[in-house]
């Protein structure tokens, strides 16, 4: 690979992502790892080594031609499916607060929902290239695939994790828009969603719970229960000011708000570095979004469909998580157990979010190989 | 290939735009949060949650005797508390928490389960610093420590009656402890702190009122002279297996007082408060009849009243006299006896016959003049002021009984206050539990003079033929008088019980310690105040004038033939 044609920009966005996560989260979880672990850097060593292993995953998919994902996306889901579905075996899973998100194999923890990202953009992908014609012209070539994630949708709804659902859904659809789907369809695929969505809420009670809190935190009978996490937050957005209080000088992670180092990272960002230091980390999440998606055009143009599928899907995938998570934070969205990509706590949101970001710089890559070949080598492929 | 080019470039556009159109609402969210509304409500509802007033607790001030000996400090403690709702009680570290705190582990869990509801308990108050925190170490959850300060009486049960004590929350309860409360605690400070949710403190904010430490209350008492008297009072208590005894030494020059001492007595350093008997200052709350201790002030109202002439000699023959229908009885008949003869051998027929030359008012206003009936002016919590009869007409037989010492209540300081005046040649002054660095002017209420004749007589009672040939001190001449008085039983005065006083100062000449001694119904063959509180008082006052280093009297001639009182 000729380094001079990786896209640069990208590249600088990634590694100050990993930087300001690593140093929140170092800010949010000393409390917490010297008060639980009896160490306070336990959390920043671990969120260290992750980051390493990211890298190493980044270099990894990096190194891996796009058009060699394109063999694989079936056995992509299948693999996502059993991922998932391992954690119902009895024994395998670990519950933590009351959701069962965790498969443990010895001193590694596994989230299968994060992998189930990577692999579902591949999958994807693959049904692109492969029914491209049938996307644009039929419904049922639009239902297919979601039919598919409707699997691992409901295996996701077992753990429960409808935080997950949300995001992989919605980027599935994105995908497909972008690849042609008609509006006339994906209307109807989006009513369809809402309505499950809505009924998915009202079957549970926490769910209704939370959006109860969601509408009114600050009401008394939920300020300290369903909607304490949220009051939290807010407060840290207030504490925050235009500026911040300054690193390693906010209260709310001093136990007051819950999962301040994983899903609340932006709260406790936007008190220690305030508004601006909450936006201009926004604008960088969202600059590696942009950019993905129109690296993504650039292949499409070039006829690379996988190459344009999967950065469509990293960067929707990406775009989507860091979205929910800060409305989330914000109180614009009911709460819901996501991470920051890049920049909360966690090995294999770390990992996967890494592994979307590489797909992303391999795509530019590869438009960029594209371009600096002669014309005519250019012509004669497309003549081919 | 084609149909892939087809794909619109607006679709890629549409995208973009819908997320920016997203993010844009989600800046506008964080935005709209720095309304200086929702700022404002969100900065106050961080507050109400983080920001905690807490008290300082300011030291509460030394009190030290005169030379600078400390009588009560305070120390550093810690107060263990837990916050029930963090509290687990299947922490590991339970048992040995309960240990440290001298629960079992079944009462300790079940002392918090009662007060679930709440966030704060004191599981244990008063640590020392090094177990609180060993307990601290465990790392239980919910349990916290809070500094606070320990009272500690190096003097102990010695001058704990003059000093007092505080109660658990470092306030005074008892003695000067109590009656100068405000001076020693200062003022506590305030300052506003962060608490994160465990309750443990993550910085101060702000000082809104600095603590104020205690200040220092310096008291009139020599701790070696207090020392002495609770010695000396303690050994008569035990010889004569009394129910309960007071010694009061005064600086009759300034008022201060040197020593206060009572017995029983208790210890202020571990109080067990139900013992009402021991707590109580008797100098300045209880109330004896003074008996013949009265008689020196009889006889100078009588003198100032004129009624009589300084070389009356009268003849107590037979050894009785009759008053209305009362007998009243010398010991044996001591045939013709002068003023002083009188004053020393204490003869109540004497006395007698001068008090039937007297009105009412000119006894009544003569003790009242000495202080009787009235506060003293100290400022001791509790004290009482005595009994004085009533102003109407007396029975004749009341009205002689007052001339030696029946039917008024004094305290023993009170006794020593009068005491003082003869002292002083005939100045009263307020009697101080402070150290004075300008004594009291005092009020004359006597006259020179006759306090000099009054004094002459009261050396007379420590004369070969006096009643306290023991309160003698080798090398100075005392002044004094004894006082036996039968204690108040039930129908009349009781035979058998008896109170033995000795009220006196030395050196005679220029006297400067006056002191007096109570020993409530001492047991045994002697129970008069010359032989049992007459001792004691030359003891003490022994002590006490080589401790103030008072020149031995030139020629002390009278008493030195007999030697000491020991």
């Amino acid at each position: 690979m000729n380094p001079a044609r990786l896209d640069s920009a990208l590249l600088w966005l990634w590694l100050a992502l990993l930087a300001a996560g690593l140093v929140a989260v170092t800010s949010a979880s000393m409390e917490l790892s010297a008060s639980r672990h009896g160490d306070a850097f336990h959390h920043l060593w671990r969120h260290g080594i992750y980051a390493v292993l990211a890298v190493v995953a980044f270099l990894g998919v990096l190194s891996v031609s796009t058009s060699a994902w394109s063999g694989w996306d079936r056995a992509c889901l299948v693999l996502a499916v059993a991922l998932l579905a391992l954690l119902l075996v009895p024994g395998m899973g670990r519950e933590v607060n009351g959701s069962l998100r965790w498969i443990v194999i010895g001193p590694v923890s596994l989230q299968p929902s994060e992998p189930a990202r990577f692999l579902l953009v591949v999958y994807l992908a693959g049904y692109v290239v492969r029914h491209g014609e049938a996307i644009s012209s039929s419904l049922l070539g639009l239902l297919r695939p979601l039919a598919w994630l409707a699997i691992p949708s409901v295996l996701l709804l077992a753990q429960p994790d409808l935080g997950s659902v949300v995001v992989i859904m919605a980027a599935a659809v994105g995908l497909l828009f972008l690849s042609g789907a008609r509006v006339l369809h994906l209307t109807f695929c989006g009513l369809a969603a809402l309505a499950a969505l809505a009924a998915l809420i009202s079957m549970r009670d926490y769910r209704s719970a939370r959006l109860q809190a969601f509408l009114d935190p600050w009401a008394p009978e939920v300020q300290f229960g369903s909607g304490y996490q949220l009051t939290q937050a807010l407060i840290a957005f207030g504490r925050g000011e235009w500026f911040g209080v300054g690193l390693g000088e906010g209260m709310q992670k001093l136990f007051y708000l819950p999962e301040a180092h994983t899903d609340f990272i932006f709260a406790v960002i936007a008190e220690e570095t305030g508004v601006f230091g909450a936006l201009l980390l926004c604008a960088a999440l969202l600059a590696v979004v942009i950019r993905g998606l129109w690296h993504g055009r650039k292949a499409q143009r070039r006829g690379a469909t996988m190459a344009a599928g999967l950065a469509y899907g990293a960067a929707l995938m990406l775009g989507l998580q860091t979205l929910i998570s800060v409305g989330v934070n914000t109180g614009l969205l009911p709460t819901k157990g996501l991470t920051l990509p890049l920049v909360s706590y966690g090995g294999n949101s770390l990992i996967v979010s890494s592994a979307l970001v590489a797909l992303l710089v391999r795509v530019a890559w590869e438009n960029a190989q594209h371009a600096s070949r002669p014309r005519r080598a250019r012509q004669r492929e497309v003549l081919a | 290939m084609n149909e892939a080019r087809a794909i619109g470039a607006w679709r890629l556009v549409a995208m973009t735009l819908l997320l920016l159109l997203v993010a844009g609402g989600v800046a506008a969210r964080v935005v709209m949060l720095q309304g200086e509304e929702e700022r404002t409500f969100l900065k106050r509802q961080g507050e109400a949650r983080t920001v905690r007033t807490l008290t300082v607790q300011p030291a509460r001030g030394v009190i030290r005797d005169r030379r600078g000996e400390p009588l009560a400090v305070s120390t550093p403690v810690v107060a263990i508390w837990v916050n029930p709702r963090q509290y687990r009680s299947d922490h590991p570290a339970v048992p040995e928490l309960a240990a440290a705190l001298e629960y079992s582990v079944a009462d300790l869990n079940a002392r918090i389960a009662r007060s679930a509801g709440r966030e704060f308990l004191y599981l244990r108050r008063q640590l020392p610093p090094d177990r609180a925190e060993a307990v601290l170490a465990l790392d239980v959850p919910g349990v916290n420590a809070e500094g606070e300060y320990r009272r500690f009486y190096p003097a102990g049960e010695v001058a704990a009656h003059v000093v007092g004590i505080t109660n658990i929350d470092d306030r005074g309860i008892e003695g000067l402890e109590l009656a100068y409360d405000a001076w020693l605690t200062g003022s506590q400070g305030r300052k506003r702190v962060l608490r994160d949710r465990r309750g443990r403190l993550v910085r101060d904010l702000e000082y809104l009122a600095t603590a104020e430490p205690g200040r220092e209350l310096t008291l009139s008492i020599d701790l070696r002279l207090q020392y002495l008297a609770y010695r000396e009072l303690s050994a008569a208590m035990q010889q004569y297996r009394a129910k309960s005894g007071t010694v009061v030494v005064l600086d009759n020059r300034t008022g201060e007082v040197l020593a206060m001492v009572n017995w029983p007595s208790y210890n202020p350093n571990a109080p067990v408060v139900a013992q009402f008997e021991g707590l109580r200052n008797r100098a300045v709350t209880d109330l004896y009849e003074p008996g013949s201790t009265v008689k020196p002030i009889t006889v100078a109202a009588a003198l100032e009243s004129g009624r009589i002439r300084n070389d009356l000699v009268i003849d107590t023959s037979p050894g009785w006299i009759r008053v209305g229908g009362n007998l009243i009885t010398d010991p044996l008949d001591r045939g013709e006896l002068d003023l002083t003869q009188i004053i020393a051998r204490s003869s109540q027929v004497g006395i007698a016959h001068i008090a039937l030359e007297l009105d009412d008012d000119i006894m009544r206003e003569a003790l009242s003049r000495f202080g009787f009936g009235q506060s003293t002016g100290i400022g001791f919590p509790g004290e009482t002021s005595g009994v004085l009869p009533e102003a109407a007409r007396l029975p004749l037989i009341d009205r002689v009984t007052l001339g030696f010492g029946y039917g008024i209540a004094v305290t023993p300081l009170q006794l020593a206050q009068a005491y003082t005046v003869f002292a002083n040649r005939g100045i009263f002054r307020t009697p101080s539990l402070l150290r004075l660095d300008a004594p009291d002017e005092g009020v004359r209420v006597l006259d020179h003079a006759l306090a000099n004749e009054i004094n002459r007589m009261l050396e007379g009672v420590l004369h070969d033929e006096g009643t306290a040939v023991r309160a003698r001190i080798p090398g100075y001449t005392v002044a004094g008088k004894t006082g036996t008085v039968r204690k108040v039983g039930r129908g009349g005065y009781d035979s058998q019980r008896h109170l033995a006083f000795f009220a006196g100062f030395a050196p005679a000449a220029n006297p400067r310690v006056t002191a007096v001694v109570v020993i409530n119904e001492p047991q045994g063959e002697r129970t008069g105040g010359g032989q049992v509180a007459a001792p004691v008082f030359g003891r003490v006052v022994a002590g006490a004038l080589r401790l103030l280093s008072e020149p031995p009297d030139p020629a002390p001639l009278l008493q030195a033939s007999a030697g000491g009182g020991r």
